[in-house]
C-alpha cells in the first residue's frame, strides 16, 4: 500500500502535466480524494510495523538521483551567482562521494512503515491534497502559459510523492536523496514566479536546507565509520551513550528543516514569497518533517542531548513568539507561529516520554490541520480582498463572515480548549511538569513554554480582534483601495478545501473524546460554550436595544483605530539568534566531548 | 447536592464579598461606607435601565465573557483539572478583550489593550502556580488537592507570587491599570450598560470567587487555615489597595513577571531538590 | 418591580461645562470621608452609559455645550438632571458674556436646581435626595423634550439672552 502513495503521485504528477484544463482540476480532485482514502486506510488497518526491502536495482538509481540533484543545485549556484549555494553544494558532493566510499556491513530493511509514518501520511495527503484542490484555482489567475501552470500543480503531486516516500524510509541514505528533493521542490516554488523577491528567497531557501544536506551526510560518515550501518533501527537499537554524534547531526538537521531559530529565515522567505500555495505547503506539511525525524531519533537519546533539544526547541518556542509580535504581515505572523510551534514540538519529541511522545503527535496533526485552514484563509484573503497586511482587514467580518468564520476558527484552533493543538499544549506542560522532579533544569522549558504560550495567545487574538472592529474607512465613504468593499463571492475551490479542513476539526474533537485525552465534560462543556456564540448573534437580535456611539467625552468626531504592535528591537532578535546557536554549539560540544 | 447549590449561588457569595469589601474599604477610610447588599441593589437597579448597546457582536462577547468565567468557578468547585481550568479562564479573558476591541472606543481599546498585557503576566505564574501543586500532590486535580494536607509551607515562595497576582487580577491599586477609573473610566467596561452592563458587573464578582478559591487551595483539607487564609489575604489585599498609588503598566509587568516569576522558578527548583 | 432599588444605588455622571472648579471641589469633599456620599450607594462613575444622575457644574461655555447634550444623549433612561451652582442654574456671574449660554436648561432638561457660588456639599447632598425622589416617578420612556427659551436675539452682533425666557403656555415663534 504504501508503494502505491509514494507511486500514484508521480503518475497524477505525470498525467496533469498533459491534461487540459477542466479534465485537470476534475482529475486533480479524484486523484486528492484517491489518496486521502488510502491514507486513511493505511492508518486503520495498520497494527504492525511493515518491513520491506527494496529492491537492488533502486539503488544505483538512487545514486543517479543524488548526484544530478546535486549537480544542478552547483549549477543554479552559478547561473545564480551565489557562491554559498554553490560550495555547499560542492562540499556536499565531496562528502557524498567520501559516503559512497564506504560501506556499511549492518544491513537492514529500506523500508519502515511505523504508526508515527502512517500519522504522516494522513497529514501529508489529506492537509496537503487539500491545499492541491485550492492551488487548482488559485494558478489560474497567475499570467502564466498553460504548460507552467500545469507544472505547477504537477511538482505539487511529485511533492506529495516525496513526502510519502520520506516518512516510510528507514536508509538514511534514501532519507538524504529525498531530504534534497524536498529541498528542490521548496526551491523551484518558491521561485515559481522568477521575480526579484522569490529568487532571493529561493536562494536562501536552498543553501540553508543545503546545510541540513550537510549535516546528514556528516551524520552518514560517521554513523558508517562507528556503527558500520545506514539504518535508522539498526544505529538507534545500537546506539553506545558516548557516541551520539550521528544523532545529534539528524537532530541538527532537522532543525534546518523545521526552520527553528537561528534556520528560522528560509521558512519566512517562503511566506514573504507571492505564493501562497508554497506557503501553505511549507508551513503546513513539509515543515513537518523535522518532528518526524525528531520522533523518529528520541529513543536513541540520552539525558544531556535530551535535555538540550528539549530547551532549545521551547526557547524556539518562546522567542519566535514574541518575535511574532512585532510583525503586521498576515502570513509572516503565521510563519512565525508556525516556527515556534515545531520548536514545541521538537522538544516534545525529544523529551521522549509515552506523554511528550503522544503530546507531540497531537499537535502535529492538528497544527498542520489549523495552519492549513489560516494558510488557506491568507490565500483568498490576498486573491479576493488583496489583503496583505494585518491592518488593512477591518471589519471583514461586514464584508465576507465565511472567512472570518473560517479565521476565528483556525486560530481558536490553536489555542482554546476543545480543540486539538490546545490538548497537545496541554499535554506538553503536563509531561514537562513531571520532568521537573528529576532535573531542576527543566524548570526553563516550563517557563518558555508557559511565556510562549500566553505570547501566542497574545498574538492570535491582536490578529482576531481586527476582523471584528469596526470598518471605519467604509463607513465614512472614503475607502482605501485595500480595503474590501462590498461583499465578495468566493470561489467554490477555495472554501472547499477550508471546508475540508474544518471537518478535519471537528473530527479530531471527537477523535479526542474517543481516546479520552481530557474528560468527557472538558470537552463538551467549551465546545458548547463557543457554539453559544453563533447562536446568541442568530437569537438576540437586539431589535429593543437602542443603538447609540461610542464614549468619546462628548466628541462627536469619529476616530479611526489601528493595531497596536510590540516594539521589538533588532538587538533582541541578535541576541536570540546567538542564544540558540550557543545552544547549538554546546550541544555539538557536549556530544564530541 | 452541595455544590450545584455552591455553583448556582456563586454570583450571590461574590456579590457579598464586593459588597463586604466595599464596607472594609470606607472603615479603613474612616467612612461609613454602602450598605453590605449595596451591589446587590445596583444589580437590580441595572436591570431597570434602558439598554443602550453598540453593535451585537460587542454584547454578545460581553454575555460569553460571563457565562465562561461562570464555568471556571463551577469547574473549580467540581474539583476539575486546575491547568485546564487557568485555560480556560484564558478564554473568558479573551471574550472580554474581543469585546473590547469591537468597538471603536479609545478607552475600550486602551482597557482591552492593558487588559491583555496583565494577562500576559498573570498567565504564566498562574501556570507555575499549578505546576508547583501538581509536584506537592502527584496531581493537577483540585479534588485532590483539596484532599491532600495543606501545601502553604513548602510553596510558601508561590503563595507569595500569588499573593502579587491577586491585586493585578482583582484590578485594584497598585496594580489597578488595567481598569484605571479616573483614566480610562472602566476600561473594557466601558461600552457596556442597562442589563448588558449587568453581566460584566456580576462577572466582576465571580472573578472574586475564583480568586479566592484559588488562594484556599495552598490550605488543602484543612478548613481552618483556609479560613484565616481567606480571611487574612482579604484584609492585606484590601489594606494594600487603600495605601498605595496606581502604577504604570508597563512597570506591573516588570514587577509582576519579575517578583513573582523569580520566587515561583525559586520555590520549584526547590521542590524538586527535595 | 425594581423601581424601588434605583433610589438606593444613584450613580453619578459629573461634567464641568466651563466651571471655575469651585463647586468640582465641593463634590470632592461630598464623596470625601466626612460627608461620605458612598453610604448612599453613590458611586462617580465617569461614565455616561452607566450613569443615573447627570451632575452640571460651570455656566456652559459655547464650547462645551456639544459635548453636554451628547453626553446627555448617551445617558440610558431614567436619568435626572442636576444643575450643581448657580452658572449652571442661571449663568451665574458669567450672565451676559458673549461665550456663556447662560445656565443648561436652554440645552438640557433639567430636574433639580442647586444654587450657590459654590454649592455646598449638604446642599449637594439635599439636590442628590431629591434627584432621587423625582428618578424613582421616572419611566424608561424616552423624556420629550419642551423649550423654555425661544432663540437669542442679537443686535449689532451682540447675543442678548436676557429676554429669550418663554412664558407659561407661550410657545417659540420658530416652531
Amino acid at each position: 500500500m504504501y508503494a502505491t502513495l509514494i507511486l500514484a503521485p508521480l503518475l497524477f504528477a505525470l498525467t496533469v502535466l498533459i491534461s487540459p484544463l477542466r479534465l485537470r482540476n476534475i482529475l486533480s480532485i479524484v486523484f486528492v480524494l484517491f489518496l486521502s482514502a488510502v491514507s486513511i486506510g493505511m492508518n486503520l488497518t495498520l497494527h504492525t510495523p511493515v518491513e520491506a526491502s527494496l529492491h537492488q536495482l533502486f539503488h544505483p538509481l538512487f545514486i543517479l538521483l543524488d548526484t544530478l540533484v546535486l549537480l544542478y543545485f552547483l549549477w543554479q549556484g552559478v547561473v545564480k551567482n551565489s557562491s554559498l549555494v554553490m560550495l555547499l553544494a560542492l562540499l556536499q558532493i565531496v562528502l557524498f562521494g567520501i559516503v559512497l566510499s564506504l560501506s556499511a556491513a549492518l544491513d537492514s530493511n529500506d523500508i519502515l512503515i511505523e504508526s508515527t509514518s502512517t500519522v504522516m501520511y494522513l497529514l501529508i495527503n489529506i492537509v496537503g491534497g487539500s491545499i492541491i484542490v485550492f492551488a487548482l484555482h488559485y494558478i489560474e489567475s497567475e499570467a502564466f502559459g498553460r504548460f507552467k501552470k500545469n507544472a505547477f500543480i504537477a511538482i505539487l503531486f511529485f511533492f506529495l510523492s516525496v513526502m510519502n516516500f520520506i516518512v516510510s524510509t528507514n536508509n538514511i541514505e534514501i532519507f538524504f536523496l529525498l531530504f534534497e528533493l524536498t529541498t528542490l521542490c521548496s526551491y523551484l516554488l518558491i521561485a515559481y514566479r522568477g521575480e526579484g523577491v522569490s529568487v532571493e528567497n529561493s536562494l536562501r531557501a536552498l543553501w540553508m536546507n543545503q546545510l541540513g544536506g550537510v549535516a546528514i551526510l556528516a551524520a552518514l560518515i560517521f554513523s558508517i565509520l562507528h556503527y558500520d550501518t545506514v539504518h535508522f533501527d539498526i544505529l538507534i537499537a545500537n546506539i553506545e551513550e558516548v557516541y551520539l554524534l550521528p544523532i545529534v547531526l539528524l537532530a541538527i538537521a532537522a532543525f534546518v528543516k523545521g526552520a527553528s531559530i537561528p534556520f528560522d529565515k528560509w521558512l519566512l522567505g517562503a511566506m514573504v514569497a507571492p505564493t501562497p500555495v508554497s506557503a501553505i505547503l511549507h508551513s503546513a506539511t513539509m515543515v513537518k518533517i523535522a518532528p518526524y525525524l525528531m520522533l523518529k531519533l528520541a529513543p536513541a537519546m540520552n539525558g544531556f542531548v535530551s535535555l538540550s533539544i528539549t530547551l532549545l526547541g521551547t526557547f524556539v518556542f518562546f522567542s519566535a513568539a514574541l518575535l511574532a509580535l512585532g510583525k503586521d504581515y498576515f502570513k509572516e505572523i503565521l510563519g512565525y507561529s508556525t516556527i515556534a510551534l515545531l520548536g514545541l514540538m521538537m522538544a516534545l519529541a525529544a523529551l521522549g516520554t509515552p506523554e511528550a511522545i503522544r503530546a507531540c503527535l497531537v499537535l502535529l496533526i492538528f497544527h498542520a490541520i489549523s495552519k492549513g485552514l489560516l494558510f488557506l484563509q491568507a490565500g483568498i484573503l490576498e486573491k479576493n480582498f488583496h489583503l496583505k497586511y494585518v491592518n488593512d482587514i477591518n471589519g471583514l467580518i461586514n464584508h465576507s463572515p465565511l472567512v472570518v468564520f473560517f479565521i476565528t476558527v483556525g486560530f481558536a484552533s490553536l489555542t482554546l480548549p476543545p480543540f486539538g493543538a490546545f490538548i497537545g499544549k496541554f499535554m506538553a506542560i503536563e509531561s514537562i511538569a513531571a520532568e521537573i522532579a528529576g532535573s531542576p533544569l527543566y524548570l526553563f522549558a516550563l517557563i518558555f513554554l508557559a511565556l510562549g504560550s500566553v505570547f501566542l495567545t497574545l498574538l492570535y487574538f491582536k490578529v482576531l480582534t481586527k476582523l471584528f472592529a469596526k470598518d471605519m474607512d467604509a463607513e465614512a465613504g472614503n475607502a482605501s483601495p485595500h480595503s474590501p468593499t462590498a461583499y465578495a463571492e468566493i470561489s467554490k475551490y477555495y472554501t472547499f478545501p477550508s471546508f475540508l479542513l474544518l471537518f478535519l476539526l471537528v473530527a479530531g474533537i471527537y477523535i479526542s473524546f474517543e481516546k479520552e485525552l481530557l474528560d468527557s465534560m472538558e470537552i463538551i462543556v467549551p465546545l458548547l460554550l463557543i457554539g453559544l456564540v453563533p447562536l446568541l448573534f442568530a437569537t438576540l437580535l437586539f431589535k429593543k436595544a437602542h443603538r447609540v456611539k461610542e464614549y468619546n467625552c462628548g466628541e462627536k468626531e469619529q476616530i479611526k483605530l489601528n493595531m497596536y504592535y510590540f516594539h521589538m528591537p533588532r538587538r533582541i532578535k541578535t541576541y536570540i539568534a546567538l542564544t540558540a546557536t550557543a545552544a547549538l554549539v554546546i550541544l555539538m560540544a557536549g556530544v564530541v566531548l | 447536592m452541595i455544590e450545584v447549590m455552591l455553583i448556582l449561588f456563586a454570583p450571590l457569595i461574590g456579590g457579598l464579598m464586593y459588597g463586604f469589601e466595599r464596607v472594609l474599604r470606607a472603615r479603613m477610610q474612616n467612612r461609613k461606607g454602602p450598605p453590605l447588599l449595596q451591589p446587590f441593589y445596583d444589580m437590580y437597579k441595572l436591570l431597570d435601565k434602558q439598554a443602550f448597546i453598540i453593535n451585537p457582536y460587542h454584547t454578545v462577547l460581553g454575555i460569553m465573557h460571563f457565562l465562561t468565567l461562570w464555568t471556571v468557578v463551577a469547574f473549580m468547585i467540581f474539583g476539575q483539572n486546575l491547568l485546564y481550568i487557568i485555560f480556560l479562564h484564558l478564554l473568558s479573558v479573551i471574550f472580554i478583550i474581543l469585546a473590547g476591541f469591537s468597538v471603536n472606543s479609545v478607552y475600550s481599546h486602551v482597557g482591552a489593550n492593558r487588559e491583555l498585557l496583565s494577562a500576559l503576566a498573570y498567565e504564566p505564574i498562574l501556570i507555575i502556580v499549578a505546576v508547583g501543586f501538581f509536584m506537592m500532590h502527584g496531581s493537577f486535580d483540585i479534588s485532590v488537592i483539596r484532599q491532600n494536607s495543606a501545601s502553604i509551607v513548602p510553596l510558601f515562595l508561590l503563595f507569595l507570587a500569588f499573593l502579587l497576582l491577586i491585586p493585578l487580577k482583582l484590578k485594584k491599586s497598585p496594580f489597578d491599570a488595567a481598569e484605571a477609573h479616573q483614566e480610562i473610566v472602566g476600561g473594557v467596561e466601558i461600552e457596556f450598560s442597562g442589563v448588558y452592563f449587568e453581566f460584566i458587573y456580576i462577572a466582576k464578582w465571580l472573578e472574586y470567587v475564583f480568586v479566592y478559591l484559588l488562594l484556599v487551595l495552598f490550605a488543602g483539607n484543612n478548613a481552618v487555615l483556609g479560613t484565616v487564609l481567606f480571611l487574612g489575604v482579604f484584609l492585606l489585599v484590601n489594606l494594600v489597595d487603600n495605601a498605595t498609588a496606581r502604577i504604570k503598566m508597563k512597570h506591573v509587568i516588570q514587577i509582576v513577571l519579575g517578583i513573582a516569576l523569580t520566587l515561583g522558578l525559586l520555590n520549584l527548583a526547590g521542590l524538586s531538590y527535595v | 418591580m425594581f423601581r424601588k432599588y434605583r433610589k438606593k444605588s444613584p450613580w453619578i455622571l459629573h461634567y464641568n461645562a466651563g466651571s471655575c472648579n469651585g463647586c468640582d471641589i465641593e463634590i470632592l469633599a461630598a464623596l470625601a470621608p466626612k460627608y461620605d456620599l458612598e453610604r448612599f450607594g453613590v458611586i462617580n462613575t465617569g461614565n455616561p452609559k452607566q450613569s443615573d444622575i447627570f451632575l452640571v457644574t460651570g455656566p456652559v461655555t459655547f464650547r462645551s455645550r456639544e459635548r453636554l447634550v451628547e453626553l446627555y444623549t448617551q445617558m440610558p433612561e431614567p436619568k435626572v438632571v442636576i444643575a450643581l451652582g448657580s452658572c449652571t442654574c442661571t449663568g451665574g456671574v458669567f450672565r451676559d458674556m458673549y461665550n456663556v449660554e447662560d445656565g443648561i436648561d436652554r440645552y438640557i432638561p433639567v430636574d433639580v436646581y442647586v444654587p450657590g457660588c459654590a454649592a455646598s456639599p449638604e446642599l449637594l447632598i439635599d439636590g442628590v435626595v431629591k434627584a432621587l425622589e423625582i428618578l424613582e416617578e421616572k419611566t424608561k420612556a424616552i423624556e420629550k423634550p419642551f423649550r423654555l427659551f425661544k432663540e437669542a436675539s442679537s443686535e449689532n452682533g451682540i447675543i442678548n439672552r436676557r429676554h429669550s425666557a418663554l412664558k407659561v403656555g407661550e410657545k417659540d415663534e420658530e416652531d
